[in-house]
């Protein structure tokens, strides 16, 4: 390769590093800038409009002991728990119903996304109005089919959350359903067609080809989805906006009392930095999981 | 059409485009009358940060008015309570000037003034005392929007914390021989919390989707604000004279009580989650018989559109436990000036609070759902023939306690203690003694 061969190729390769260029400062100023920044001010004791002061792990050493934030984690992981294993199971089921190619088909899988087009925090409004104790429409019919919901789904501590996780499922089984109607869309037949000529029944195939073979899609479902429930607050803020007592304050919502309602952001943001830590190892265990299995 | 010619077309359109538009607005400005061209504050843009309360729309009216005489615009953003406070204790504490107004309700008096984020506007009531008639705006409005013998809010909205409660029922024979065949006595407006409990018991009758007493229960402010009203009827205070801690004095306790009980047995099943807007739907269709609630809403329980209990309505001071002295609740909202706004902006600003707190514009203000500030108006023969309740807001005030609801710097965050610890004994989370013993224990530690 002689001189003029090399240039030319460092000239591509310039001009191709320029189209890189926005979405670098793109990446730096939204997620790398206030991500180091939260990190930086989480030492300090910094409040809105004051001069913030180095502290050291005041902050982090404060959290041990802050009942509210780890009572507020634990109902955080209880939202996680419930609300991503149910979308999986009416994703995964909903999605089979709709791996048919014909025009009703295609109509569903239209139709059904349209929660997900909804901003949360709108969707939470209107499920206020739906689980309203006295007014809304599905407390009248829970209580017109003789079930005791007390004085109503949202304002008793025991329902509370369940009631979040009803909307969020409504909100994002959608998603779950195109995801892996994605991934059973791209199976081989090949299995499928020699596990029936061998006589195998639509459970056996379901469990050991259909399963097997969807779990890399499944993981990655499972991870856009605990990493998005992690960071659950619109629809609860809508909703509830944490009550009855706690019952339903997750810890953004705790992150967000701290910081815009008390305005101590310094520890508003260490608050933040272990749940940020807590989606980082979230996010390597589901990575490292697909990676084990592609291997 | 070749290239060359293309580009000359584009060039002229833009020419020509660049030409005709350019400085629009001052060549439209060369066809206005000489008096408009008078205007003091021409092209001056304001923005107020407006309560999204019943004065709010009326407020929009008072700035197209102020404009057409003084040419300066202000631009009204109406908020929530919550809302409200965030937005501009941000914009405040960031020093971005977003708002030069805004509505600060008086219980934020105490961390405005020692945060510095509002203009003290004692120089200009001196200045503009006459002008402003100063004693005939109410002492008591005058004093909640102080602190630290600086005047932080104008009062622009009084409100009196009163018993609201349907008349029609109370005058009611059947009612009054049931009652009093039940309970021994007269059914009549309650004076005492033992009396205010028997009658909503009496009220209270599910099955009719009746219910004898509402307040609010969600969790934040609206909890523990319609708390600490009971709280003051029981001869409670969250913080003594001297600034001691006292929110789980026996009083207060005592007063958690009838609070959690109110919720248990008295109120609709739905009052745990109630903001101000549902307690007010709940007392306007007719679903509950009493509230306490601000004097703000009275004029509207007789608008047809939006209550069915239009003349079944009557207000009252609110009871009190038997041997406590009057000291009935007042509060509501005053105007206060950002601290980072411009001279010239302040001063607009100033001439605007003049504008709609003058007597002039009070009547009309009054009519338009407003809330009273000056003895002219409470006394006026005409607004009293159209709103016959004015008397007992005036006795409110004239007897008014509006530090009942303390207007230290910690306030908010005394609130949101008890906006948490007040829906957990509702809810019965945490026992009422529990529940004011963790919030006295939060508080001392803000100090």
């Amino acid at each position: 390769m002689n001189l003029s061969n090399l240039l030319a190729i460092d000239k591509k390769k310039r001009t191709l590093m320029w189209f890189l260029v926005p979405i670098s400062v793109y990446m730096v100023v939204f997620f790398l800038y206030p991500v180091v920044y939260n990190i930086l001010i989480g030492f300090t004791d910094l409040k809105l409009g004051r001069t913030p002061v180095y502290n050291g792990l005041a902050n982090y050493s404060e959290l041990l002991s802050d009942d509210q934030f780890l009572t507020s984690l634990i109902t955080t992981m209880v939202f996680v728990l419930w609300a991503v294993t149910v979308e999986v199971i009416f994703g995964l089921l909903i999605a089979f119903l709709l791996n048919h190619e014909n025009r009703l088909m295609e109509f569903i899988r239209t139709f059904i996304l349209i929660p997900t087009v909804f901003t949360p925090l709108v969707a939470g409004l209107v499920w206020k109005s739906l689980y309203h104790p006295d007014l809304g429409m599905i407390t009248y019919y829970i209580r017109k089919l003789g079930i005791d919901i007390g004085r109503g789904l949202i304002v008793e501590r025991s329902l509370a959350l369940g009631a979040i996780v009803v909307v969020d499922i409504w909100e994002w089984t959608p998603l779950m359903v195109i995801i892996l109607l994605a991934g059973l869309k791209s199976l081989p037949t090949e299995p499928y067609e020699a596990a029936r000529i061998d006589g195998a029944g639509e459970f056996p195939i379901f469990f050991r080809i259909t399963l097997p073979l969807l779990r890399p899609t499944l993981l990655v479902a499972l991870l856009i989805r605990s990493l998005d429930a992690l960071k659950v607050f619109d629809i609860i803020w809508a909703i509830t906006g944490g009550g009855p007592g706690t019952s339903t304050t997750v810890a953004n919502l705790r992150i967000y009392e701290v910081g815009i309602n008390q305005l101590r952001v310094g520890y508003a943001a260490a608050l933040s930095n272990v749940l940020l830590i807590i989606g980082v190892v979230v996010g390597l265990i589901f990575i490292k999981y697909i990676y084990k299995k592609e291997g | 059409m070749g290239k060359s010619k293309v580009a000359l077309f584009v060039s002229v359109m833009i020419l020509v485009c660049t030409t005709a538009f350019a400085g629009g607005e001052k060549e439209m400005g060369t066809e206005t009358p000489a008096a408009e061209q008078a205007l003091p504050y021409e092209g001056a843009v304001l923005h107020f940060a407006v309560m999204a309360d019943q004065f709010a729309d009326y407020t929009k009216v008072l700035s197209d008015e102020f404009k057409k005489k003084t040419g300066a615009e202000v631009k009204i953003d109406i908020l929530g309570y919550v809302e409200l406070m965030q937005k501009i204790t941000q914009d405040y504490a960031t020093g971005s000037a977003q708002y030069d107004l805004a509505n600060m309700d008086i219980v934020w008096t105490g961390q405005f003034e020692q945060e510095g984020w509002t203009k003290d506007l004692t120089s200009w009531i001196e200045r503009d005392k006459a002008e402003i008639d100063y004693d005939d705006i109410l002492p008591v409005l005058w004093v909640m929007g102080s602190w630290n013998n600086r005047q932080i809010g104008y009062p622009l909205a009084g409100y009196a914390n009163s018993l609201i409660y349907r008349k029609d029922l109370f005058e009611d024979s059947g009612e009054k021989a049931a009652f009093k065949s039940k309970y021994g006595y007269e059914l009549l407006v309650p004076d005492t919390m033992d009396q205010l409990g028997d009658i909503a018991e009496f009220f209270t009758r599910p099955e009719e989707n009746m219910f004898g007493l509402v307040s609010n229960g969600a969790r934040g402010p609206a909890v523990a604000q319609d708390w600490m009203e009971y709280m003051r009827g029981f001869g409670g205070q969250v913080l003594s004279p001297s600034g001691e801690v006292t929110v789980n004095s026996k009083q207060c306790v005592d007063s958690l009580v009838f609070f959690v009980e109110l919720f248990d047995n008295w109120a609709p099943p739905g009052a745990i989650g109630y903001w101000w807007d549902d307690r007010e739907s709940s007392y306007r269709t007719g679903q509950s018989v009493m509230q306490s609630s601000w004097s703000i809403a009275r004029a509207g329980y007789e608008d047809e559109t939006i209550s069915l209990v239009a003349g079944k309505t009557e207000m009252s001071v609110t009871p009190r436990v038997e041997g406590q002295e009057a000291g009935y609740g007042v509060g509501g909202w005053g105007v206060a000036i950002n601290a980072d706004s411009s001279d010239e902006n302040a001063e607009i600003a100033w001439e605007f609070i003049k504008y709609i707190t003058s007597k002039e514009a009070q009547k009309e203000w009054m009519r338009n759902d407003g809330a009273p500030i000056r003895y002219s108006t409470l006394n006026d023969a005409e607004l009293n023939s159209e709103m016959p309740w004015l008397g007992k807001i005036l006795t409110v005030f004239e007897e008014g306690d509006g530090d009942y609801r303390p207007r230290v710097p910690e306030y908010s965050q005394i609130q949101d203690i008890l906006g948490l610890r007040i829906n957990q004994a509702i809810t019965h989370e945490l026992g009422a003694k529990e529940a004011l013993d963790i919030a006295a224990e939060e508080i001392k530690a803000l100090y």
